[in-house]
């Protein structure tokens, strides 16, 4: 009866070992078709900046080029005076849109670009030059809002991947690893007292033997 | 045993992003601003681009049948890279969307197909996770 | 929602963005002034997007990046060349690339 007590529990540890190990399996397979399925967004959204990038940059150099033109001929005092004289009010819309639950931005910009009049520096400033300046500008910010929207997409996404990636690390070379250790442990176990069981026994059937 | 705990937490929040009830592409056109909540309370918000596109698809009688967002389900058991369109209707409209036969009642599809369908309908599929 | 624009880096940069119609601007100089804007302009609420150019955010290294990490969706924030169109060599985001999917990946792409 002593020996039956003692075996229980450790069966008992196996079953429920055995179902951990299940669960921990479960869980490493989902968390697996969930990085698979970030990488698949995640690539997404690279290519779309593949294509934003470059154009975005162009376009600022552009405008940047356009600006020293400007402070050559209008002036920098005056370019400068220009800048605070005109109408800074632009809104950029922000929503949320969501991956798989990763909070992702949406970015909608109305009308970046505007003439002189909606612009605001003083009349007795305009100039072709000054305008040009301020156009190629509009233009950059608006490439440049639209690739912010993509490059902070793109940094949610990998930063899920990697909290992720972390999760089914531990699952795969922690967890799991020590459960079948213990599972082995037991199994082993099991075995041995299996063997000193039969072992006993057939010594006290030797002596029950010998009685008669 | 609290690493059970955190895995059973793990997996519970795995499909939060889903809604309670998916609107059908009927309501949602008809709707001036077509969303579903999830069960975490986020909105997803659907492009109006997409339902017309979606619309453009599916008979006038079939828009009411389409459910939304098309679920794109992840099962282990399909192996990795294996994806599964369920529901008559979805997988009709996903057959076309990419440029396959159709299907019988249940699609299964592969991970280059998973990019196209994602891309096309980035805020009317959604994925789901079953085990 | 809608949101205002804010801007850090050198004259130039400030100055265009300005004529485009951005709302805050910061010429940084000093670094303590500059990161108590920075924070002000993450705290704001009204701060849709901050535009700072490569030189500053580099300057700034850990501390900078720091306040990315914790700044939660809003502000967006964007790097961006000045006018002699400075990048560091391997930007966050191709580092991001090479930690989530592997440098073999990253080399094919151009672009980027």
């Amino acid at each position: 009866m002593a020996m039956a007590l003692a075996v229980a529990p450790t069966r008992m540890e196996l079953l429920k070992l055995r179902q951990r190990v299940g669960l921990a399996q479960k869980g490493y397979d989902l968390l697996k078709e969930k990085m698979d399925a970030l990488v698949i967004e995640f690539f997404e959204v690279l290519k779309r900046i593949q294509e934003a990038r470059p154009k975005a940059l162009e376009q600022l150099s552009v405008a940047h080029r356009a600006l020293s033109m400007c402070f050559a001929i209008v002036g920098t005092l005056e370019t400068k005076q220009a800048s605070k004289e005109t109408k800074r009010e632009l809104q950029v819309d922000v929503s949320t849109r969501h991956i798989m639950g990763i909070a992702v931005p949406a970015v909608e910009v109305g009308e970046v670009e505007r003439n002189a009049l909606i612009r605001g520096y003083g009349l007795h400033m305009t100039s072709s030059v000054l305008d040009e300046a301020s156009k190629k500008f509009e233009r950059a910010l608006k490439l440049l809002i639209e690739l912010a929207e993509l490059e902070e997409s793109a940094f949610a996404i990998a930063r899920e991947f990697e909290k992720t990636k972390r999760r089914v690390n531990a699952l795969e070379y922690i967890l799991i690893p020590r459960l079948k250790e213990a599972i082995k442990f037991i199994m082993m176990r099991l075995d041995e007292m299996e063997r000193e069981n039969f072992s006993r026994l057939k010594r006290i059937k030797a002596m029950l033997e010998e009685r008669e | 045993m609290s690493s059970d705990r955190i895995i059973k937490l793990e997996l519970s929040r795995l499909n939060l992003h889903l809604p309670e009830r998916r609107l059908s592409l009927k309501e949602a056109l008809l709707s001036p601003r077509p969303q579903v909540v999830a069960r975490d309370g986020s909105v997803h918000v659907f492009k109006r681009g997409e339902l017309e596109f979606l619309a453009g698809l599916l008979p006038e009688a079939d828009r009411d049948k389409l459910p939304l967002p098309i679920l794109i389900a992840l099962e282990p058991k399909l192996g990795r890279g294996t994806a599964r369109i369920s529901g008559e209707v979805e997988v009709k409209v996903v057959s076309q969307v990419l440029g396959k036969e159709a299907a019988a009642g249940e699609l299964l599809i592969y991970r280059p197909e998973v990019a196209i369908l994602r891309r096309k309908l980035p805020t009317t599929t959604q994925y789901l996770f079953m085990w | 929602m809608s949101y205002k624009i804010a801007v850090v880096g050198d004259q130039d940069t400030i100055t265009g963005f300005a004529l485009a119609g951005a709302t805050y601007t910061h010429i940084h100089t000093a670094r303590e002034e500059t990161l108590a804007k920075l924070n002000e302009f993450f705290a704001s609420g009204e701060i849709g997007l901050v535009l700072i150019t490569h030189r500053v955010a580099e300057e700034f290294g850990f501390d900078f990046r720091q306040m990315l990490r914790t700044k939660g969706l809003l502000p967006l924030v964007l790097r961006i060349p000045d006018k002699t169109g400075y990048m560091p060599k391997v930007d966050e985001l191709r580092k991001i690339i090479r930690r989530t999917v592997g440098a073999e990946i990253m080399v094919k792409k151009e672009g980027l």
